[in-house]
Formats: C-alpha cells, sequence, structure tokens
C-alpha cells in the first residue's frame, strides 16, 4: 500500500497539471476554428475533404473537456 | 438540496389541510416542482428538435428520398459524406459562403463598431438616433431581400440611380443581381445594411461597460487618445466584438431567406451559399438522403461555432 | 469620484467632438433609412410613378398599391365595362380606369391572418413554456443545468433547412403540413430557447429573498411563483413575448418550404404578388409597408431592452 502511494500521488499531481479545463477547451475552440477554415478555404479541396472530421473531432472533444472540474 | 427547502417544509406542513389541486401542488417539493417546470420545454425540444435530428442522421446514411417513399431503403454507410465532401461543387458553394461571412462580418464589424464608438460619445439626440438605426435589423430578411430587389433594379431601381448619379455612368449599364461580378457584392450590401445595426448595439454595450476611472487614470499618465483607444477602448471592447462576429458569422454561414429572395442563387450558381445548395437538392432534386448528409455536416459547424459563442457569451455575463 | 470631477470630467467628450460624432451617426442613420422610406413611397404610387427613371421622389399619391394588394382584378373590355352600372367603391373605381373590374379579394388577408394566429400562438405557448423553465433553472438545483441550458440554446442556432427535412417528413406523417398548428409548434421550439435564456436572465434578477418572505408567511413555492415572482417579472415577460413574436412574425424559410396555401405566411406570400407582366411593385411596396408597421411600433417599444434580446440575456447594459 505505502508503496503505490506515492507514484499515485505523482500521477494525480501530473492530471492536474494536464487536464486542466482552461487550456483543453482553448484547444478544443482552436481545432473546431481550423475545421471551419478547412471548410471554407479555396486552396486545397484534401484539407475540405477532412474539415468535417476535424471540426466534429473538436467539438466532441469541446462536450469531453466542459465536463472536466475547473 | 436548497437554502429555501428548510423553510418550504414548515409551509407544506401549516396548509397541507386544503383539498385538490392547489393541495397536490403544494405537496411537491422543490425537486419535483423543478422537473414539473422543465420537462414541458424539453419534451417540446425532444419533439420537434431532437428526434427529427436523429432522424436526419439516420437519412443521411440511406439512399431514402421523399418523392419516392415506396423505393425501398438501402443503407450506404458513409457514402454520401464522401460524395459531399469530395465534390468541388459542393467545395465552390463553401466558397461564396466564405465570401459572404467574411465580407458582411468585416464590413458590420468596422461600420458597428466605429458608429458605436460615435454615438458613445453622447451627442444630443443620440438615444433617438440610435433606436432609427436599428430598425433594419428588426425587420423580416425575407421581406428586406425582396424589397432589395427593386431598389437593385438596373432600369427604375433607386440603388443603381443613385449609383449612376454619383459615377456618372448609366443607371443601365450595371445589373447588381444579374452580373457574376457584382451579385455576390449585392448580397453583402443588404446584409450589411440590415446588421450593421446589430454589431453597433453590442459594440455599444462593450464601450459602456468600460468604467470612466481607467480612462481618468490614463489622462492623469498623460497617455494620447490615440493610445488610450489602443490600450484600454479595444482590448476592452473585445470581448464584446467577439460576441458579435461570432453570431455574425454563424447567421450568415446559414444565411438562407435573405440571399434566396434576392438572388436565389443565382446567376448561375454565383451566389448559391450553402443553405440554397442544400435546400435545392432538398426540395427541388428531392435527394432526401444526400441532402440530410449535407444538413448533418452543416449542423455540425454550426453546433461546434455554437459552442465557442456560449462560451463568449460566459466571458461577456462575468463583467 | 467627486461632484468636481463629474463636473468638468476629463473623458466628457468636448462640443466639437459631440457635434462631429452627431453629424456622422445622423448622416448614417439617415442613409440607411432612404431605402425603407423609399418602399414606403413606393406603396402610395401608382405603378407608372414606381418605374419611372429617373425615381420620383415627388408623385401624385394613390391608393392603387393597396387596391391591388388587396383584391384581385379581370381585364375587361371598355364596352362591358361601360354597361356596368357606378364603381363600387374606391378600388373599383382604380380598376376600371385601367379597363379591369374587381374579381374578388386577394389571398393577402388570409395570408397577414395566418401570420398573426401562428405569431401569437407561438408566442404565447413559448413564452409559457419558457417562464416556467426558466423559473425552473433559476431557481432550483438542476443536474446538467448547464448542458441542458446549451442545449435549448443550441436548437436555436440549427440551419433552418437542415431542420426542415425531417420536419417536412414528419410533419407529412402525422398530417401537420401545411397546418397553423404545425407552423405554432415549429416556431414555439424555435422561440422557447430564446424565451427560457431571455426569462432566466430577468427571473435571476429578481431576489430570492421575496420568494423567502412569501414562503415564511404560509406561501407554498408555488404561490409564491405565482403571486411574487410573476408580478415582477412583468417587463422581461412582455419583452420576451415581443421577441418571440417578431421572430414569428419575420420568419420566411420554414414558412416557404413546409406551407404551401392553408398556412402560409405573409413573407413567402409578399415576393409572389405578380401584376400583368412582371411584379406590381406598389402592391409589393404596399405589402411590405403594413407588414413592416407594426414591427417599427415594436422597436420602439422595446429598445431598452434589444440588447438583452440579441445576447440571449447575457448583456444587461
Amino acid at each position: 500500500m505505502s508503496v503505490d502511494l506515492t507514484p499515485s500521488i505523482a500521477r494525480r499531481g501530473l492530471a492536474d497539471r494536464i487536464l486542466r479545463r482552461a487550456p483543453l477547451e482553448a484547444i478544443a475552440t482552436t481545432i473546431i476554428a481550423a475545421g471551419v477554415v478547412m471548410l471554407m478555404q479555396p486552396l486545397s479541396l484534401t484539407l475540405y475533404s477532412w474539415s468535417f472530421a476535424t471540426t466534429l473531432f473538436g467539438t466532441v472533444m469541446f462536450t469531453i473537456v466542459s465536463k472536466v472540474r475547473e | 438540496m436548497n437554502e429555501l427547502s428548510a423553510s418550504s417544509r414548515i409551509t407544506y406542513r401549516a396548509v397541507m389541510v386544503r383539498p385538490g389541486l392547489a393541495r397536490r401542488i403544494r405537496g411537491l417539493s422543490d425537486r419535483m416542482l423543478a422537473w414539473l417546470f422543465i420537462t414541458p420545454t424539453i419534451v417540446l425540444l425532444l419533439a420537434i428538435n431532437i428526434f427529427p435530428l436523429l432522424w436526419t442522421i439516420y437519412l443521411s446514411f440511406t439512399n431514402y428520398r421523399a418523392n419516392r417513399a415506396n423505393v425501398p431503403t438501402i443503407w450506404l454507410g458513409a457514402d454520401w459524406y464522401q460524395s459531399i465532401l469530395t465534390d468541388p461543387d459542393i467545395w465552390a458553394a463553401m466558397q461564396v459562403t466564405a465570401h459572404f461571412v467574411i465580407w458582411t462580418v468585416v464590413i458590420e464589424t468596422v461600420l458597428g463598431f466605429g458608429l458605436a464608438y460615435l454615438i458613445d460619445k453622447k451627442f444630443r439626440g443620440h438615444g433617438m438616433w440610435t433606436t432609427i438605426i436599428l430598425l433594419p435589423m428588426m425587420l423580416s430578411p425575407a421581406v428586406v431581400g425582396n424589397f432589395w430587389t427593386f431598389l437593385y433594379q438596373p432600369q427604375i431601381g433607386l440603388f443603381n440611380y443613385v449609383v449612376a448619379f454619383f459615377t456618372g455612368r448609366a443607371a443601365s449599364s450595371f445589373q447588381m443581381l444579374g452580373d457574376v461580378t457584382l451579385s455576390p457584392w449585392a448580397i453583402v450590401i443588404v446584409d450589411a445594411w440590415m446588421w450593421t445595426p446589430y454589431v453597433m448595439l453590442i459594440c455599444l454595450a462593450g464601450l459602456r461597460s468600460i468604467p470612466d476611472y481607467i480612462y481618468e487614470a490614463a489622462e492623469v499618465d498623460r497617455a494620447s487618445k490615440w493610445r488610450q483607444f489602443w490600450s484600454i477602448t479595444l482590448p476592452m471592447a473585445l470581448p464584446f466584438i467577439m460576441l458579435a462576429v461570432l453570431f455574425r458569422g454563424i447567421e450568415n454561414f446559414k444565411m438562407f431567406d435573405m440571399v434566396n429572395l434576392l438572388t436565389g442563387g443565382g446567376p448561375g450558381s454565383t451566389t448559391e451559399v450553402a443553405s440554397i445548395t442544400l435546400k435545392r437538392a432538398a426540395f427541388e432534386s428531392w435527394r432526401t438522403g444526400y441532402s440530410s448528409a449535407f444538413a448533418i455536416i452543416l449542423f455540425v459547424t454550426v453546433f461546434g461555432l455554437a459552442n465557442i459563442y456560449v462560451k463568449a457569451l460566459n466571458k461577456v455575463k462575468s463583467r | 469620484m467627486t461632484s468636481v470631477t463629474t463636473a468638468h470630467s476629463v473623458v466628457e467628450p468636448s462640443v466639437t467632438t459631440r457635434r462631429f460624432a452627431g453629424s456622422l451617426v445622423v448622416l448614417y442613420a439617415i442613409i440607411t433609412m432612404i431605402p425603407l422610406v423609399w418602399i414606403m413611397l413606393t406603396a402610395f404610387k401608382s405603378p407608372d410613378d414606381a418605374i419611372s427613371y429617373p425615381p420620383k421622389v415627388m408623385f401624385k399619391p394613390s391608393l392603387e398599391g393597396f387596391c391591388n394588394l388587396f383584391t384581385t382584378r379581370s381585364r375587361q373590355t371598355p364596352e362591358f365595362i361601360r354597361s356596368l352600372g357606378p364603381p363600387q367603391g374606391l378600388c373599383d373605381g382604380i380598376a376600371r380606369d385601367r379597363n379591369m373590374v374587381v374579381a374578388g379579394p386577394s389571398n393577402y388577408v388570409p395570408r397577414f391572418v395566418n401570420s398573426l394566429i401562428i405569431a401569437f400562438g407561438s408566442t404565447v405557448l413559448a413564452v409559457a413554456l419558457g417562464t416556467l423553465s426558466a423559473y425552473g433553472f433559476s431557481r432550483f438545483r438542476v443536474p446538467l443545468k448547464d448542458d441542458l441550458l446549451f442545449f435549448i440554446l443550441s436548437t436555436r442556432m440549427m440551419p433552418p433547412i437542415a431542420v426542415a427535412i425531417p420536419i417536412y417528413l414528419m410533419y407529412r406523417t402525422i398530417g401537420l403540413s401545411d397546418t397553423r398548428l404545425g407552423m405554432i409548434l415549429l416556431y414555439t421550439s424555435v422561440n422557447v430557447s430564446l424565451a427560457v435564456w431571455l426569462l432566466k436572465g430577468f427571473i435571476d434578477e429578481i431576489p430570492r429573498e421575496y420568494e423567502e418572505a412569501a414562503m415564511i408567511d404560509g406561501y407554498t413555492r408555488f404561490q409564491a411563483f405565482v403571486k411574487v415572482v410573476l408580478p415582477q417579472a412583468t417587463t422581461g415577460i412582455a419583452a420576451t413575448a415581443i421577441f418571440c413574436l417578431i421572430f414569428a412574425w419575420n420568419e420566411y424559410a420554414f414558412a416557404v418550404l413546409l406551407t404551401s396555401g392553408n398556412a402560409q405566411t405573409a413573407p413567402p406570400f409578399i415576393p409572389i404578388i405578380i401584376g400583368e407582366g412582371g411584379q406590381d411593385w406598389p402592391a409589393v411596396a404596399a405589402g411590405t409597408t403594413l407588414f413592416l408597421v407594426p414591427i417599427v411600433v415594436f422597436t420602439v417599444l422595446l429598445r431598452k431592452h434589444l440588447l438583452r434580446g440579441i445576447t440571449f440575456g447575457a448583456v444587461r447594459k
């Protein structure tokens, strides 16, 4: 038990640092924005083809991330 | 559960004697009452919005056609999505939409913020003039689109006359709605006319939310007016500007009514914004499965932007 | 801030600045009003004046546009018209000058009535549902509150055409196509989201202490809601109702796709008013003017609450 304790605290510390809401939300927002830009840009058909997947991913991520504690 | 429940529990006991419906309502806990109040709205939205949405998702994977309901429905998987997302014509429609969205948002933001900045100077009668300026955005986009087609008539229209008057060209020498280079701008002009007041109103709220003492402190520090504008006015009004930009962006991304009446997507497909393409596929060619897939693509985009919009709303709310 | 600094505050713009700002804003307001004023003038022009070049600012007022809006006419030979008795009413007289007789009323009035019924019906429903939900969200701890509120708002943001496809199929199946009830339900569902968000803002502003006091006096929670909160929220409810009314009144996309005759509202009808040889512009302008006047009145009534309305209650000035 006492052996396990230290790494679990360390893990929680790491998770706390990465899994914070504000930066994750900012990332999701950027992905959504990128998807929208890809949908409407006139430069590359390939980017256009991947726009929907990008926006969908960003939106799903945003929804999940908004559940993460502040 | 709630800071009020203690007092309400006392109340229940005091009035339990009366019979009938009143008593039944009285007997409800706060939790029950909350659900009783919220459920009707949720049920309505589930029936009229969510159920149809799920149906659209299902249809988008099939070959269903609304005008041939007897043909057996075949599951197609993601075929429609693939064909839409590799179709250069749809891609072109998205660029028409982009032209419309970008230019309307840019023009409306610049004009709207400028107007708000001027109105914030609180000249005499600013309230009345603000109300007058706000009128166009309250009108029906369809009716607006329709009467602008009258103003845009090449031979008799007021718009052409005014342009001819100032440029010296003949009024019948150009057609705002019939020309491939001019018609994308014709719809931008009408949208800017209609929605600049919207951006103005939100920017005005932003400018008014800046407390005077910040400017007073800046005056004490001898910051120039120019400097004050860039380091106080603009940054502090920015969340409001973002809110207006996002909302206009979303609204114009799905713009249908005004454009449909002004040009109907023409000439050719030069003003065929996404919603018009969708309407043609869904209600003229009756490719229901295909148009459902397209609808879902547009919907996800709007939904994603709506997430950002609500975030922006909350940011402004906390001010 | 002391009274001295208020009187000569450094942030108060100078008289010159104000005049300059004022004149620019007034200039914009005048330019922006020209299209509206023009359409209202056109409503009172004769067809020849309406399509004259250069556009006429001075003209002899005529009610022909309104007559053409409200009636259908048929062309007759001058001999036939002479054989008739004296013209019945103003419009018949105007029509006879153009070798026509009034054949009957047009569809404008039924469409206008549809607009009224659908707008008022959906507004009443949306505000009723919205008030209850807004109170629920404002006062009780609802699980997943933020998600529900976002879900409610997101339904309003859906592209209308995307919603219209399944609604069209659904209404066809359950027999609500082209019925007023169907349109009322649809507009209610769009408006209820605005109503919930706006009213939640208004109800949030009513101090909870009022209800608490009432409940200590022996009111139940429900009675407190009816007798304390509702009267306090009257202004908010009225403003919300006007917003819902304006939306339902102005709506076009659903109306044009889902109705064809029976339940058609005015916005899809006005653009298809056709005279002989193309659009009858004075009649279109007359229809537009009558349709827009209520909105102008409402806008003036609502001016203090416009900001809340367009930001879903988030910005309160």
